[in-house]
Protein backbone atom coordinates (compact mmCIF):
# COMPACT_ATOMS: atom_id res chain seq x y z
CA UNK A 1 0.00 0.00 0.00
CA UNK A 2 0.94 3.70 -0.82
CA UNK A 3 1.28 4.63 2.84
CA UNK A 4 2.21 1.88 4.55
CA UNK A 5 5.03 2.63 6.90
CA UNK A 6 6.14 -0.82 8.17
CA UNK A 7 7.74 -4.41 6.52
CA UNK A 8 6.67 -6.52 9.19
CA UNK A 9 5.12 -9.23 6.83
CA UNK A 10 2.91 -9.48 3.82
CA UNK A 11 -0.26 -7.04 3.99
CA UNK A 12 -2.61 -9.76 2.86
CA UNK A 13 -1.81 -13.16 1.75
CA UNK A 14 -3.79 -16.33 0.61
CA UNK A 15 -2.46 -20.11 0.60
CA UNK A 16 -4.59 -23.11 -0.24
CA UNK A 17 -3.76 -26.99 -0.33
CA UNK A 18 -5.91 -29.61 -0.21
CA UNK A 19 -3.69 -32.94 -0.87
CA UNK A 20 -3.22 -35.23 1.90
CA UNK A 21 -0.20 -36.47 1.93
CA UNK A 22 1.07 -40.11 2.86
CA UNK A 23 4.70 -40.20 3.32
CA UNK A 24 7.28 -42.79 4.54
CA UNK A 25 8.55 -46.88 3.27
CA UNK A 26 5.76 -48.80 2.60
CA UNK A 27 3.20 -45.73 2.07
CA UNK A 28 1.72 -47.21 -1.19
CA UNK A 29 -0.17 -50.03 0.96
CA UNK A 30 -2.26 -47.34 2.53
CA UNK A 31 -3.90 -46.63 -0.81
CA UNK A 32 -7.04 -49.01 -0.45
CA UNK A 33 -7.77 -47.26 2.09
CA UNK A 34 -7.92 -44.14 1.22
CA UNK A 35 -9.81 -45.33 -1.91
CA UNK A 36 -12.38 -46.52 0.06
CA UNK A 37 -12.63 -43.12 2.03
CA UNK A 38 -12.82 -41.10 -0.89
CA UNK A 39 -15.81 -43.72 -1.95
CA UNK A 40 -13.85 -45.47 -4.55
CA UNK A 41 -12.73 -48.74 -5.21
CA UNK A 42 -11.89 -49.29 -8.86
CA UNK A 43 -9.25 -46.66 -10.01
CA UNK A 44 -7.65 -46.20 -13.15
CA UNK A 45 -3.59 -46.93 -13.08
CA UNK A 46 -1.77 -43.95 -15.84
CA UNK A 47 2.01 -44.70 -15.93
CA UNK A 48 4.47 -44.85 -19.08
CA UNK A 49 6.40 -47.67 -19.94
CA UNK A 50 9.42 -46.43 -18.22
CA UNK A 51 7.89 -47.47 -14.79
CA UNK A 52 5.89 -50.51 -16.01
CA UNK A 53 9.71 -51.65 -17.30
CA UNK A 54 11.37 -50.64 -14.26
CA UNK A 55 9.13 -52.68 -12.38
CA UNK A 56 7.59 -49.97 -10.21
CA UNK A 57 4.07 -51.07 -11.27
CA UNK A 58 4.20 -54.17 -9.43
CA UNK A 59 4.77 -52.09 -6.15
CA UNK A 60 1.49 -50.19 -6.31
CA UNK A 61 -0.48 -53.18 -7.72
CA UNK A 62 0.71 -55.08 -4.90
CA UNK A 63 -0.34 -52.50 -2.64
CA UNK A 64 -4.07 -53.69 -3.89
CA UNK A 65 -3.80 -57.43 -2.68
CA UNK A 66 -5.68 -58.74 0.24
CA UNK A 67 -8.11 -55.69 -0.61
CA UNK A 68 -11.29 -55.72 -2.02
CA UNK A 69 -10.51 -52.73 -4.17
CA UNK A 70 -9.51 -53.73 -7.97
CA UNK A 71 -7.43 -52.12 -10.34
CA UNK A 72 -9.95 -50.83 -13.15
CA UNK A 73 -6.90 -50.89 -16.00
CA UNK A 74 -3.69 -50.31 -16.22
CA UNK A 75 -2.38 -47.35 -18.80
CA UNK A 76 0.86 -47.23 -19.23
CA UNK A 77 1.46 -46.07 -23.12
CA UNK A 78 1.69 -42.10 -21.65
CA UNK A 79 3.91 -40.21 -23.91
CA UNK A 80 6.74 -37.77 -22.70
CA UNK A 81 4.41 -34.91 -23.75
CA UNK A 82 0.98 -35.77 -22.22
CA UNK A 83 -1.41 -34.67 -25.32
CA UNK A 84 -5.20 -34.59 -25.85
CA UNK A 85 -5.22 -37.82 -28.22
CA UNK A 86 -4.01 -39.80 -24.81
CA UNK A 87 -6.24 -38.06 -22.90
CA UNK A 88 -9.22 -39.49 -24.86
CA UNK A 89 -7.89 -42.83 -25.27
CA UNK A 90 -7.34 -43.12 -21.36
CA UNK A 91 -10.82 -41.61 -20.80
CA UNK A 92 -12.98 -44.08 -22.96
CA UNK A 93 -11.08 -46.95 -21.15
CA UNK A 94 -11.61 -45.34 -18.02
CA UNK A 95 -15.63 -45.47 -19.72
CA UNK A 96 -15.47 -48.84 -20.94
CA UNK A 97 -14.31 -50.38 -17.67
CA UNK A 98 -16.44 -48.63 -15.12
CA UNK A 99 -13.93 -47.13 -13.60
CA UNK A 100 -13.96 -44.63 -10.54
CA UNK A 101 -11.00 -42.70 -9.55
CA UNK A 102 -7.51 -42.05 -11.23
CA UNK A 103 -4.27 -43.07 -10.36
CA UNK A 104 -1.16 -41.26 -11.96
CA UNK A 105 2.12 -42.99 -11.12
CA UNK A 106 5.49 -41.22 -12.94
CA UNK A 107 6.47 -37.84 -12.98
CA UNK A 108 5.19 -34.43 -14.93
CA UNK A 109 3.45 -36.14 -18.27
CA UNK A 110 1.69 -38.82 -16.36
CA UNK A 111 0.70 -36.67 -13.74
CA UNK A 112 -0.63 -34.30 -15.93
CA UNK A 113 -2.09 -36.56 -18.60
CA UNK A 114 -4.37 -37.74 -15.36
CA UNK A 115 -5.29 -34.34 -14.95
CA UNK A 116 -6.43 -33.67 -18.08
CA UNK A 117 -8.73 -37.45 -17.94
CA UNK A 118 -10.07 -36.16 -14.83
CA UNK A 119 -11.01 -32.68 -16.78
CA UNK A 120 -12.93 -35.11 -19.65
CA UNK A 121 -14.60 -37.33 -17.39
CA UNK A 122 -15.78 -35.36 -14.85
CA UNK A 123 -16.69 -32.61 -17.90
CA UNK A 124 -18.39 -35.42 -19.73
CA UNK A 125 -16.30 -33.85 -22.80
CA UNK A 126 -13.89 -34.92 -25.40
CA UNK A 127 -12.86 -31.31 -26.28
CA UNK A 128 -10.14 -30.07 -23.89
CA UNK A 129 -9.74 -26.78 -25.42
CA UNK A 130 -13.40 -25.56 -24.22
CA UNK A 131 -11.47 -25.81 -20.59
CA UNK A 132 -8.21 -24.17 -21.25
CA UNK A 133 -6.50 -21.72 -19.01
CA UNK A 134 -7.58 -20.27 -15.47
CA UNK A 135 -10.04 -21.41 -13.41
CA UNK A 136 -12.49 -22.62 -16.50
CA UNK A 137 -13.83 -25.83 -14.36
CA UNK A 138 -16.31 -25.80 -12.32
CA UNK A 139 -17.33 -29.32 -10.95
CA UNK A 140 -16.00 -31.36 -8.03
CA UNK A 141 -13.16 -33.77 -9.88
CA UNK A 142 -13.09 -37.87 -9.25
CA UNK A 143 -10.98 -38.92 -6.34
CA UNK A 144 -7.47 -38.84 -8.18
CA UNK A 145 -4.09 -40.15 -6.52
CA UNK A 146 -1.07 -38.93 -7.46
CA UNK A 147 2.71 -41.26 -6.67
CA UNK A 148 5.68 -39.47 -7.99
CA UNK A 149 8.40 -41.40 -9.25
CA UNK A 150 10.85 -38.38 -9.85
CA UNK A 151 11.60 -35.90 -7.02
CA UNK A 152 11.18 -32.35 -8.99
CA UNK A 153 8.04 -31.56 -10.67
CA UNK A 154 5.92 -31.39 -7.00
CA UNK A 155 3.08 -32.25 -9.81
CA UNK A 156 1.34 -34.31 -6.74
CA UNK A 157 0.57 -30.95 -4.99
CA UNK A 158 0.01 -28.31 -8.16
CA UNK A 159 -3.18 -27.07 -9.59
CA UNK A 160 -1.32 -26.72 -13.33
CA UNK A 161 -1.39 -29.23 -16.06
CA UNK A 162 0.11 -28.83 -19.24
CA UNK A 163 -1.55 -31.01 -22.09
CA UNK A 164 -0.78 -30.93 -25.86
CA UNK A 165 -3.10 -30.81 -28.96
CA UNK A 166 -1.47 -32.02 -31.63
CA UNK A 167 -4.00 -31.18 -33.98
CA UNK A 168 -4.46 -27.26 -33.36
CA UNK A 169 -0.37 -27.64 -32.55
CA UNK A 170 -1.20 -26.04 -29.15
CA UNK A 171 0.28 -26.19 -25.96
CA UNK A 172 -2.83 -26.16 -23.45
CA UNK A 173 -2.85 -24.87 -20.05
CA UNK A 174 -5.03 -25.65 -17.37
CA UNK A 175 -5.17 -24.31 -13.40
CA UNK A 176 -7.59 -24.53 -10.99
CA UNK A 177 -7.67 -25.77 -7.74
CA UNK A 178 -9.79 -28.84 -8.71
CA UNK A 179 -7.31 -30.09 -10.27
CA UNK A 180 -5.36 -31.12 -7.00
CA UNK A 181 -5.21 -34.28 -6.33
CA UNK A 182 -6.95 -35.49 -3.20
CA UNK A 183 -4.35 -37.67 -2.06
CA UNK A 184 -0.83 -37.73 -2.85
CA UNK A 185 1.50 -40.50 -1.93
CA UNK A 186 5.76 -40.55 -1.15
CA UNK A 187 7.33 -44.02 -1.14
CA UNK A 188 11.07 -43.79 -1.72
CA UNK A 189 10.50 -47.67 -3.31
CA UNK A 190 9.36 -45.65 -6.30
CA UNK A 191 12.21 -43.05 -6.57
CA UNK A 192 14.76 -45.46 -5.92
CA UNK A 193 15.80 -46.74 -9.74
CA UNK A 194 16.10 -42.61 -11.02
CA UNK A 195 19.30 -42.20 -13.03
CA UNK A 196 21.71 -39.90 -11.73
CA UNK A 197 21.63 -37.02 -14.07
CA UNK A 198 16.98 -37.28 -14.26
CA UNK A 199 17.80 -37.38 -9.97
CA UNK A 200 20.13 -34.00 -10.36
CA UNK A 201 17.71 -32.04 -13.21
CA UNK A 202 14.58 -32.80 -10.86
CA UNK A 203 16.32 -31.91 -7.97
CA UNK A 204 17.56 -28.80 -9.32
CA UNK A 205 13.80 -28.01 -10.66
CA UNK A 206 12.47 -28.47 -6.99
CA UNK A 207 14.85 -26.04 -5.64
CA UNK A 208 14.40 -23.64 -8.30
CA UNK A 209 10.38 -24.05 -7.35
CA UNK A 210 11.54 -23.37 -3.53
CA UNK A 211 13.97 -20.87 -4.71
CA UNK A 212 12.00 -18.85 -6.78
CA UNK A 213 8.66 -19.17 -4.38
CA UNK A 214 11.05 -17.74 -1.50
CA UNK A 215 11.99 -15.14 -3.54
CA UNK A 216 8.98 -13.73 -5.35
CA UNK A 217 6.27 -10.99 -4.54
CA UNK A 218 3.48 -13.71 -4.02
CA UNK A 219 5.27 -15.14 -1.23
CA UNK A 220 4.10 -15.21 2.45
CA UNK A 221 4.85 -16.74 5.68
CA UNK A 222 3.27 -20.56 4.77
CA UNK A 223 5.16 -20.58 1.75
CA UNK A 224 8.32 -19.49 3.35
CA UNK A 225 8.01 -22.57 5.40
CA UNK A 226 7.86 -25.08 2.76
CA UNK A 227 10.39 -23.09 0.40
CA UNK A 228 13.20 -23.09 3.62
CA UNK A 229 12.41 -26.60 4.52
CA UNK A 230 12.49 -27.67 0.83
CA UNK A 231 16.23 -25.87 0.33
CA UNK A 232 17.40 -27.59 3.36
CA UNK A 233 16.23 -30.77 2.38
CA UNK A 234 17.72 -30.61 -1.18
CA UNK A 235 20.71 -29.15 0.49
CA UNK A 236 21.69 -31.93 2.71
CA UNK A 237 20.27 -34.85 0.85
CA UNK A 238 21.30 -34.28 -2.90
CA UNK A 239 24.41 -35.37 -3.09
CA UNK A 240 24.32 -38.41 -1.11
CA UNK A 241 20.84 -39.51 -3.64
CA UNK A 242 22.81 -39.52 -6.45
CA UNK A 243 26.46 -41.34 -4.31
CA UNK A 244 24.17 -44.07 -2.87
CA UNK A 245 21.03 -43.92 -5.10
CA UNK A 246 19.87 -46.99 -3.00
CA UNK A 247 19.53 -45.25 0.06
CA UNK A 248 15.98 -45.21 1.09
CA UNK A 249 16.14 -42.39 3.10
CA UNK A 250 17.91 -39.90 1.16
CA UNK A 251 15.44 -41.19 -1.09
CA UNK A 252 12.57 -40.06 0.77
CA UNK A 253 14.03 -37.07 1.86
CA UNK A 254 14.51 -35.97 -1.77
CA UNK A 255 11.02 -36.98 -2.46
CA UNK A 256 9.55 -34.71 0.59
CA UNK A 257 11.68 -31.67 -0.77
CA UNK A 258 10.49 -31.72 -4.04
CA UNK A 259 6.43 -32.11 -2.28
CA UNK A 260 7.82 -28.59 -0.08
CA UNK A 261 8.65 -27.07 -3.45
CA UNK A 262 5.78 -27.58 -5.05
CA UNK A 263 3.69 -26.60 -2.19
CA UNK A 264 5.43 -23.34 -1.96
CA UNK A 265 5.55 -22.51 -5.27
CA UNK A 266 1.61 -23.21 -6.10
CA UNK A 267 0.91 -20.66 -3.85
CA UNK A 268 4.14 -18.04 -4.77
CA UNK A 269 4.78 -18.34 -7.50
CA UNK A 270 7.72 -18.85 -9.59
CA UNK A 271 9.28 -15.80 -11.69
CA UNK A 272 12.00 -15.46 -14.50
CA UNK A 273 14.07 -18.20 -14.36
CA UNK A 274 11.00 -20.33 -15.16
CA UNK A 275 9.69 -18.22 -17.72
CA UNK A 276 12.85 -18.72 -19.62
CA UNK A 277 12.74 -22.41 -18.75
CA UNK A 278 9.75 -22.88 -20.21
CA UNK A 279 10.69 -21.02 -23.07
CA UNK A 280 13.61 -23.07 -23.61
CA UNK A 281 11.81 -26.39 -23.28
CA UNK A 282 9.22 -25.37 -25.32
CA UNK A 283 11.58 -24.30 -28.47
CA UNK A 284 14.39 -26.52 -28.11
CA UNK A 285 13.51 -29.41 -25.93
CA UNK A 286 15.74 -29.02 -23.02
CA UNK A 287 14.81 -30.55 -19.81
CA UNK A 288 12.81 -28.69 -17.87
CA UNK A 289 15.48 -29.47 -14.83
CA UNK A 290 18.59 -28.71 -16.93
CA UNK A 291 17.20 -25.44 -17.83
CA UNK A 292 15.99 -24.52 -14.66
CA UNK A 293 19.58 -25.35 -12.93
CA UNK A 294 21.13 -23.23 -15.51
CA UNK A 295 19.18 -19.97 -15.70
CA UNK A 296 18.56 -20.09 -11.56
CA UNK A 297 21.42 -18.07 -10.83
CA UNK A 298 21.76 -15.88 -13.64
CA UNK A 299 17.92 -15.17 -13.13
CA UNK A 300 19.04 -14.24 -8.96
CA UNK A 301 21.84 -12.12 -10.46
CA UNK A 302 19.11 -10.28 -12.88
CA UNK A 303 17.23 -9.25 -9.56
CA UNK A 304 20.00 -8.37 -7.62
CA UNK A 305 21.38 -5.97 -10.38
CA UNK A 306 17.89 -4.16 -10.61
CA UNK A 307 17.24 -4.41 -6.85
CA UNK A 308 18.91 -1.03 -5.59
CA UNK A 309 16.76 0.66 -7.95
CA UNK A 310 13.35 -1.17 -7.92
CA UNK A 311 13.03 -3.99 -5.22
CA UNK A 312 15.47 -3.85 -2.35
CA UNK A 313 13.13 -6.08 -0.82
CA UNK A 314 14.20 -8.99 -3.41
CA UNK A 315 17.42 -8.69 -2.72
CA UNK A 316 17.03 -8.97 0.87
CA UNK A 317 15.26 -12.37 -0.10
CA UNK A 318 17.98 -13.42 -1.95
CA UNK A 319 20.45 -12.37 1.22
CA UNK A 320 18.20 -14.77 3.80
CA UNK A 321 18.38 -18.05 0.83
CA UNK A 322 22.38 -17.97 2.29
CA UNK A 323 20.80 -18.90 5.86
CA UNK A 324 19.42 -22.23 4.45
CA UNK A 325 22.35 -22.76 1.74
CA UNK A 326 25.12 -22.84 4.07
CA UNK A 327 24.27 -22.80 7.47
CA UNK A 328 24.20 -20.15 9.98
CA UNK A 329 28.19 -19.85 11.05
CA UNK A 330 28.35 -18.89 7.28
CA UNK A 331 25.70 -16.49 7.18
CA UNK A 332 27.13 -14.99 10.21
CA UNK A 333 30.48 -14.91 8.63
CA UNK A 334 29.65 -13.10 5.47
CA UNK A 335 29.44 -9.29 5.30
CA UNK A 336 25.62 -8.22 4.65
CA UNK A 337 26.46 -6.24 1.78
CA UNK A 338 28.00 -9.70 0.11
CA UNK A 339 24.88 -12.25 1.43
CA UNK A 340 23.22 -12.11 -1.87
CA UNK A 341 26.16 -12.80 -4.07
CA UNK A 342 27.45 -15.48 -1.70
CA UNK A 343 23.53 -17.24 -2.21
CA UNK A 344 24.21 -17.18 -5.76
CA UNK A 345 27.48 -18.87 -5.40
CA UNK A 346 26.47 -21.68 -3.64
CA UNK A 347 23.75 -21.87 -5.74
CA UNK A 348 26.18 -22.46 -8.19
CA UNK A 349 28.43 -24.13 -6.32
CA UNK A 350 25.49 -27.00 -6.04
CA UNK A 351 25.20 -26.73 -10.39
CA UNK A 352 28.44 -27.14 -10.54
CA UNK A 353 28.43 -30.56 -8.42
CA UNK A 354 25.58 -31.88 -10.54
CA UNK A 355 28.01 -31.31 -13.68
CA UNK A 356 30.65 -33.32 -12.38
CA UNK A 357 28.63 -36.03 -10.40
CA UNK A 358 25.65 -36.42 -12.87
CA UNK A 359 26.94 -34.66 -16.11
CA UNK A 360 24.43 -31.68 -16.07
CA UNK A 361 25.16 -28.92 -18.47
CA UNK A 362 26.12 -25.79 -16.88
CA UNK A 363 25.36 -23.79 -19.48
CA UNK A 364 22.79 -23.36 -22.43
CA UNK A 365 25.17 -23.78 -25.41
CA UNK A 366 26.54 -26.78 -23.22
CA UNK A 367 22.64 -27.91 -23.42
CA UNK A 368 22.70 -27.46 -27.09
CA UNK A 369 20.74 -24.18 -27.22
CA UNK A 370 21.87 -22.67 -30.61
CA UNK A 371 22.69 -18.91 -30.08
CA UNK A 372 20.77 -17.40 -32.67
CA UNK A 373 17.10 -18.91 -31.12
CA UNK A 374 18.18 -16.65 -27.83
CA UNK A 375 15.63 -13.71 -29.09
CA UNK A 376 13.29 -16.25 -30.42
CA UNK A 377 13.12 -17.61 -26.75
CA UNK A 378 13.27 -14.39 -24.96
CA UNK A 379 10.37 -13.34 -27.06
CA UNK A 380 8.54 -16.58 -26.04
CA UNK A 381 9.72 -15.72 -21.98
CA UNK A 382 7.71 -12.70 -22.27
CA UNK A 383 4.62 -14.37 -23.22
CA UNK A 384 4.76 -16.65 -20.15
CA UNK A 385 2.41 -16.73 -17.43
CA UNK A 386 5.61 -16.84 -14.48
CA UNK A 387 6.72 -13.53 -15.81
CA UNK A 388 4.37 -11.60 -14.68
CA UNK A 389 5.04 -13.11 -11.34
CA UNK A 390 8.72 -11.59 -11.14
CA UNK A 391 9.53 -9.00 -8.59
CA UNK A 392 10.71 -6.58 -11.00
CA UNK A 393 9.47 -5.64 -14.39
CA UNK A 394 11.25 -7.60 -17.30
CA UNK A 395 11.38 -6.39 -20.69
CA UNK A 396 12.62 -8.12 -24.01
CA UNK A 397 16.02 -6.61 -23.89
CA UNK A 398 16.43 -7.53 -20.37
CA UNK A 399 15.31 -11.24 -20.67
CA UNK A 400 17.72 -11.49 -23.76
CA UNK A 401 20.42 -10.31 -21.91
CA UNK A 402 19.80 -13.03 -19.28
CA UNK A 403 19.63 -15.66 -21.48
CA UNK A 404 22.63 -14.45 -23.44
CA UNK A 405 24.62 -14.27 -19.95
CA UNK A 406 23.10 -17.65 -19.37
CA UNK A 407 24.84 -19.11 -22.43
CA UNK B 1 -34.39 -3.47 18.53
CA UNK B 2 -34.71 -7.13 17.17
CA UNK B 3 -38.05 -8.76 19.13
CA UNK B 4 -36.91 -12.19 20.85
CA UNK B 5 -37.28 -15.23 18.71
CA UNK B 6 -38.02 -12.96 15.39
CA UNK B 7 -35.21 -13.50 13.15
CA UNK B 8 -35.10 -11.44 10.09
CA UNK B 9 -33.21 -12.07 6.70
CA UNK B 10 -30.54 -9.33 6.79
CA UNK B 11 -30.21 -7.10 3.70
CA UNK B 12 -26.59 -5.59 3.21
CA UNK B 13 -26.45 -1.85 2.12
CA UNK B 14 -24.95 -0.84 -0.74
CA UNK B 15 -21.39 0.33 -1.31
CA UNK B 16 -22.77 3.05 -4.09
CA UNK B 17 -19.51 5.67 -4.37
CA UNK B 18 -16.90 2.53 -3.96
CA UNK B 19 -18.76 1.42 -6.91
CA UNK B 20 -19.02 4.57 -8.39
CA UNK B 21 -15.39 5.30 -8.31
CA UNK B 22 -15.10 1.86 -9.76
CA UNK B 23 -17.60 2.29 -12.57
CA UNK B 24 -15.78 5.72 -13.39
CA UNK B 25 -12.10 3.82 -13.80
CA UNK B 26 -13.62 0.81 -15.74
CA UNK B 27 -14.89 3.68 -17.81
CA UNK B 28 -11.16 6.14 -18.05
CA UNK B 29 -9.37 2.39 -18.43
CA UNK B 30 -11.60 1.16 -21.40
CA UNK B 31 -11.22 4.52 -23.00
CA UNK B 32 -7.70 4.46 -22.91
CA UNK B 33 -7.33 1.27 -23.90
CA UNK B 34 -9.31 1.68 -27.07
CA UNK B 35 -7.68 5.25 -27.34
CA UNK B 36 -3.81 3.76 -27.06
CA UNK B 37 -4.47 1.12 -29.68
CA UNK B 38 -4.62 3.87 -31.90
CA UNK B 39 -2.05 5.59 -30.71
CA UNK B 40 1.05 3.63 -29.10
CA UNK B 41 2.69 0.89 -31.50
CA UNK B 42 3.17 -1.24 -28.77
CA UNK B 43 -0.18 -1.46 -27.90
CA UNK B 44 -1.51 -1.90 -31.40
CA UNK B 45 1.40 -4.81 -31.73
CA UNK B 46 0.10 -6.43 -28.80
CA UNK B 47 -3.86 -6.40 -29.71
CA UNK B 48 -3.16 -7.03 -33.78
CA UNK B 49 -1.38 -10.41 -31.94
CA UNK B 50 -4.50 -11.87 -30.51
CA UNK B 51 -7.30 -13.49 -32.14
CA UNK B 52 -9.94 -11.46 -34.14
CA UNK B 53 -12.91 -10.78 -31.99
CA UNK B 54 -10.77 -11.15 -29.08
CA UNK B 55 -12.70 -10.18 -26.25
CA UNK B 56 -11.60 -8.59 -22.75
CA UNK B 57 -13.37 -8.44 -19.76
CA UNK B 58 -12.63 -6.57 -16.10
CA UNK B 59 -15.11 -7.05 -13.89
CA UNK B 60 -15.85 -6.68 -10.11
CA UNK B 61 -17.58 -10.23 -8.89
CA UNK B 62 -21.23 -8.75 -8.45
CA UNK B 63 -20.31 -5.40 -9.42
CA UNK B 64 -19.48 -3.30 -12.25
CA UNK B 65 -17.24 -4.80 -15.56
CA UNK B 66 -16.06 -3.44 -18.74
CA UNK B 67 -15.81 -5.12 -21.94
CA UNK B 68 -13.56 -4.66 -24.29
CA UNK B 69 -13.75 -6.30 -27.97
CA UNK B 70 -11.16 -6.77 -30.73
CA UNK B 71 -13.20 -6.17 -33.89
CA UNK B 72 -12.79 -4.60 -37.75
CA UNK B 73 -9.31 -3.21 -36.90
CA UNK B 74 -9.99 -1.29 -33.93
CA UNK B 75 -9.94 -2.65 -29.96
CA UNK B 76 -13.48 -0.78 -28.78
CA UNK B 77 -14.56 -0.02 -25.22
CA UNK B 78 -18.20 -1.92 -25.02
CA UNK B 79 -18.81 -0.58 -21.47
CA UNK B 80 -20.71 -2.97 -19.09
CA UNK B 81 -22.16 -6.69 -20.78
CA UNK B 82 -23.89 -8.71 -18.17
CA UNK B 83 -22.93 -12.42 -18.37
CA UNK B 84 -20.70 -12.10 -21.38
CA UNK B 85 -17.79 -14.86 -21.10
CA UNK B 86 -14.96 -13.27 -22.46
CA UNK B 87 -11.38 -14.67 -23.67
CA UNK B 88 -9.66 -13.26 -20.63
CA UNK B 89 -11.30 -11.96 -17.81
CA UNK B 90 -9.46 -10.26 -15.00
CA UNK B 91 -11.55 -10.25 -12.17
CA UNK B 92 -11.54 -8.09 -8.40
CA UNK B 93 -12.50 -10.75 -5.64
CA UNK B 94 -14.84 -7.86 -4.27
CA UNK B 95 -15.89 -3.96 -4.42
CA UNK B 96 -13.27 -3.37 -1.73
CA UNK B 97 -10.35 -4.58 -3.22
CA UNK B 98 -11.28 -3.13 -6.54
CA UNK B 99 -11.71 0.83 -4.55
CA UNK B 100 -8.17 -0.07 -2.98
CA UNK B 101 -6.84 -0.68 -6.39
CA UNK B 102 -8.97 2.42 -8.44
CA UNK B 103 -7.65 4.68 -5.67
CA UNK B 104 -3.72 4.25 -5.52
CA UNK B 105 -3.65 2.15 -2.18
CA UNK B 106 -2.34 -1.60 -3.78
CA UNK B 107 -0.77 -1.63 -7.02
CA UNK B 108 -2.53 -3.09 -10.02
CA UNK B 109 0.65 -6.01 -9.38
CA UNK B 110 -0.16 -6.29 -5.87
CA UNK B 111 -3.45 -7.46 -6.12
CA UNK B 112 -2.45 -10.04 -8.33
CA UNK B 113 -0.02 -11.20 -6.11
CA UNK B 114 -1.89 -11.05 -2.88
CA UNK B 115 -5.03 -12.95 -5.17
CA UNK B 116 -7.51 -9.60 -4.52
CA UNK B 117 -7.97 -10.43 -8.38
CA UNK B 118 -7.87 -13.78 -10.73
CA UNK B 119 -7.16 -14.51 -14.29
CA UNK B 120 -9.62 -16.64 -16.10
CA UNK B 121 -9.02 -17.73 -19.55
CA UNK B 122 -5.77 -17.99 -21.47
CA UNK B 123 -2.31 -17.14 -19.54
CA UNK B 124 -0.27 -16.19 -23.00
CA UNK B 125 -3.08 -13.32 -23.61
CA UNK B 126 -3.37 -12.18 -20.67
CA UNK B 127 0.16 -11.48 -20.60
CA UNK B 128 -0.68 -9.09 -23.62
CA UNK B 129 -3.61 -7.67 -21.90
CA UNK B 130 -1.18 -6.88 -19.16
CA UNK B 131 1.25 -5.52 -20.81
CA UNK B 132 -1.46 -3.23 -23.12
CA UNK B 133 -3.24 -2.00 -19.11
CA UNK B 134 0.61 -1.25 -18.44
CA UNK B 135 1.27 0.81 -21.32
CA UNK B 136 -2.66 2.42 -20.80
CA UNK B 137 -1.71 3.42 -17.40
CA UNK B 138 1.21 5.23 -18.42
CA UNK B 139 -0.35 7.36 -20.74
CA UNK B 140 -3.65 7.78 -18.43
CA UNK B 141 -1.42 8.65 -14.97
CA UNK B 142 1.45 11.29 -14.63
CA UNK B 143 4.10 9.32 -13.80
CA UNK B 144 4.61 9.62 -10.11
CA UNK B 145 1.11 7.75 -9.72
CA UNK B 146 1.80 5.21 -12.37
CA UNK B 147 4.57 4.17 -10.28
CA UNK B 148 1.75 3.24 -7.33
CA UNK B 149 0.05 0.99 -10.58
CA UNK B 150 2.92 -0.51 -12.62
CA UNK B 151 6.14 -2.40 -11.63
CA UNK B 152 8.53 0.21 -13.63
CA UNK B 153 7.54 3.57 -15.06
CA UNK B 154 8.50 4.30 -18.35
CA UNK B 155 10.55 7.84 -18.58
CA UNK B 156 8.32 10.44 -20.22
CA UNK B 157 8.84 11.50 -23.28
CA UNK B 158 7.21 14.34 -25.71
CA UNK B 159 5.71 11.92 -27.71
CA UNK B 160 4.38 10.67 -24.72
CA UNK B 161 3.16 13.79 -23.66
CA UNK B 162 1.65 14.11 -26.87
CA UNK B 163 -0.16 10.80 -26.66
CA UNK B 164 -1.43 11.60 -22.94
CA UNK B 165 -3.45 14.33 -24.04
CA UNK B 166 -4.80 12.67 -26.69
CA UNK B 167 -6.07 9.89 -24.56
CA UNK B 168 -7.30 12.33 -22.15
CA UNK B 169 -9.16 14.06 -25.14
CA UNK B 170 -10.40 10.94 -26.11
CA UNK B 171 -11.39 9.78 -22.61
CA UNK B 172 -13.21 13.19 -22.01
CA UNK B 173 -15.34 13.35 -25.18
CA UNK B 174 -16.04 9.83 -24.41
CA UNK B 175 -17.84 10.62 -21.22
CA UNK B 176 -19.61 13.57 -22.67
CA UNK B 177 -20.78 10.92 -25.63
CA UNK B 178 -21.37 8.07 -24.00
CA UNK B 179 -22.82 8.26 -20.77
CA UNK B 180 -21.83 5.45 -18.11
CA UNK B 181 -24.25 2.69 -18.68
CA UNK B 182 -25.35 1.05 -14.98
CA UNK B 183 -26.49 -2.36 -15.08
CA UNK B 184 -25.66 -4.88 -11.86
CA UNK B 185 -23.02 -7.13 -12.26
CA UNK B 186 -22.63 -10.87 -12.97
CA UNK B 187 -20.99 -13.79 -11.00
CA UNK B 188 -17.96 -15.01 -12.80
Amino acid sequence: MIFRKKDVMQEYYEFFNSVKIVSGYRALENIPFELSRLGARKPIIITDKGITNAGLIKHVVGSFAGTDAKIGAIYDDTPQDSSSHVVNEIARIYRRNGCDSIIAVGGGSAIDTAKGVNIVITEDTDDLLRFMGNYRLNKPMKPFIVIPTTAGTGSEVTMAAVIADPDRKLKMQFTSDLLLPRLAVLDPRMTMSMPPKITAATAMDALTHAVEAYIGPQKNPVSDCFAIAAIELIQANLVNAIKNPDDRDTRLAMANAALLAGLAFSNSMVGIVHACAHAIGGICHVPHGIANSIMLPHGLEFYIEKSPRVKARTKAHIEKLLLSLRGPEEYVKTPAERRAQASVAAIREISREMGALADMPASLRQAAVPEDRLEEIARAALNDGAIAFSPVEVGYDEALRVLKAAW
Amino acid sequence: MQMKGVYPEIVPGRKIFKTLVTRLFFFTVGMGMQTAYRIDPDVRREIDSLPETFSFLMAVVGGPSMLMLKRDGAFRYLGEKEGFHADVELWFKNIEYAYLVMTGRISVPNAVYHFRQFVRGSLTDAMAIIRVMNITQTLLLPNFISRFYIKEVPPLTLRKLKNRAITYFNVGYGAIRQPFQSSEGGMP
